[in-house]
C-alpha cells in the first residue's frame, strides 16, 4: 500500500520537475513547482512526518510560491530571445553532467545496498509537532534564534533592495516595472509642477531626463 | 512490498539532478531561482527520509531551518530580481553577466 503511494507521488514529483525545467513560460514552471511541493508533502506524510508536511504546504506552496508568482506577474516577462552563440554549449554540457550525476548515484545505491533497509515499523513520536518543538527549544535554541535574526535581516534587505531610491515627489505613484516621474524632475524649468509623466523603462526615463545611457565614455572605450 | 530508504534517496537524487540541470540551462533568472528551490527540496527529502529511518528528530529540525532559510532567500532573491529588471529591462542572466550597467 505504502509502495503504491510512493510510486504515485514520486512519479508526480519527477513529472512536475521535468515539466518545470522544460517549460519556457516561467508562470507554468511555477505551477509545476507547486505540484512538486505538494507531491513531496505527501511523501513526508508517508514518512510519518506530518509537521514537516504541513509546513511544506504552508511555507513553500503557500508563501514562497505566491511571492514568486507575484513577482513573475509584476515584471511581465517578455518572450525569450534565442541564446547567444557563445553560450550554446550549456545545454549539452548540462545533460552530460546530469547523466554523470545519475550514474554515480545509481552506482552508489546499487553497490552499497547490501542489506534490506526497511523503515522501522514501530510507531514513534519523532515527526509530531511536540517532539519538534521540544527539539527546537532545547538543543537547537541558538540556531532557532539565529534563524529569527536571519529573517529580520531578510526583511530589511528585501525592503531596501526593492525600494525605489530616486527623488520622487510625494504625489507621484510608484509602480514596479514602470516609472512615474514628476514633471519638475523631467523638466527643471517646470519647478513646482507635480504632474506625473509615465515611462515604461529606465531607458525611456533616461531619454526624458536627457541622459544618454550609451554615451558613457568608459563604456565606449570598452566596446 | 514496503518502500525502502534507498527508494527515497534515489528520488531525491533524481530531483536534485533535475534542479541542477535547470539552473544550468535556464536563462530566465526567476526560473533559475525556482530550480534552486527544487534542489533545496530534494535535500529536504533526504533529511526527512533519514530522520524517519533512524527515528531521530534532528533531521526534521534541520528541514525546518532549511525552510526558514529558503524563505529568507526567496525574499532577498526576488528583491534582487526586481532591481535587475529595473536596471536592465530584462530577466535574462546572459544580459546581466557584467556587473556595471
Amino acid at each position: 500500500m505504502t509502495a503504491i503511494l510512493f510510486i504515485i507521488f514520486a512519479g508526480l514529483a519527477i513529472g512536475c520537475a521535468i515539466s518545470m525545467v522544460s517549460q519556457s513560460n516561467p508562470l507554468y514552471s511555477a505551477i509545476s513547482l507547486i505540484g512538486v511541493f505538494i507531491a513531496l508533502a505527501s511523501l513526508y506524510v508517508t514518512l510519518a512526518a506530518p509537521f514537516i508536511a504541513a509546513v511544506q504546504v504552508i511555507v513553500y506552496a503557500g508563501a514562497i510560491m505566491v511571492l514568486v508568482i507575484f513577482v513573475i506577474m509584476l515584471l511581465n516577462v517578455e518572450h525569450a530571445e534565442p541564446r547567444r552563440k557563445r553560450l550554446r554549449f550549456l545545454v549539452p554540457a548540462a545533460l552530460g553532467m546530469a547523466a554523470i550525476l545519475i550514474a554515480e548515484t545509481a552506482f552508489i545505491l546499487y553497490s552499497v545496498q547490501t542489506s534490506e533497509n526497511r523503515f522501522p515499523g514501530t510507531l514513534s513520536d519523532v515527526g509530531l509537532t511536540r517532539s519538534i518543538g521540544v527539539g527546537l527549544f532545547t538543543g537547537y535554541l541558538l540556531p532557532f534564534e539565529i534563524t529569527s535574526i536571519l529573517l529580520l535581516m531578510a526583511i530589511v534587505g528585501a525592503m531596501s533592495l526593492a525600494r525605489r531610491t530616486s527623488v520622487l515627489s510625494s504625489t507621484a505613484r510608484v509602480v514596479p516595472g514602470s516609472q512615474v516621474l514628476a514633471m519638475d524632475i523631467v523638466n527643471p524649468r517646470a519647478v513646482g509642477d507635480l504632474r506625473a509623466v509615465e515611462t515604461g523603462t529606465t531607458a525611456e526615463a533616461a531619454h526624458l531626463l536627457g541622459v544618454d545611457l550609451h554615451s558613457d565614455p568608459e563604456r565606449q572605450e570598452e566596446e | 512490498m514496503e518502500p525502502q530508504l534507498s527508494w527515497y534517496l534515489a528520488l531525491s537524487a533524481i530531483l536534485f539532478t533535475i534542479g541542477a540541470v535547470g539552473v544550468i540551462i535556464k536563462r530566465n533568472v526567476i526560473a533559475m531561482f525556482m530550480c534552486i528551490e527544487l534542489m533545496l527540496n530534494a535535500v529536504n527529502l533526504t533529511f526527512v527520509a533519514f530522520s524517519s529511518y533512524f527515528q531521530d528528530v534532528n533531521g526534521q529540525l534541520f528541514v525546518f531551518i532549511v525552510m526558514t532559510v529558503a524563505a529568507a532567500e526567496a525574499a532577498v532573491g526576488l528583491g534582487i530580481i526586481i532591481t535587475i529588471f529595473r536596471n536592465r529591462e530584462s530577466l535574462d542572466v546572459d544580459d546581466a553577466s557584467i556587473l556595471k550597467l
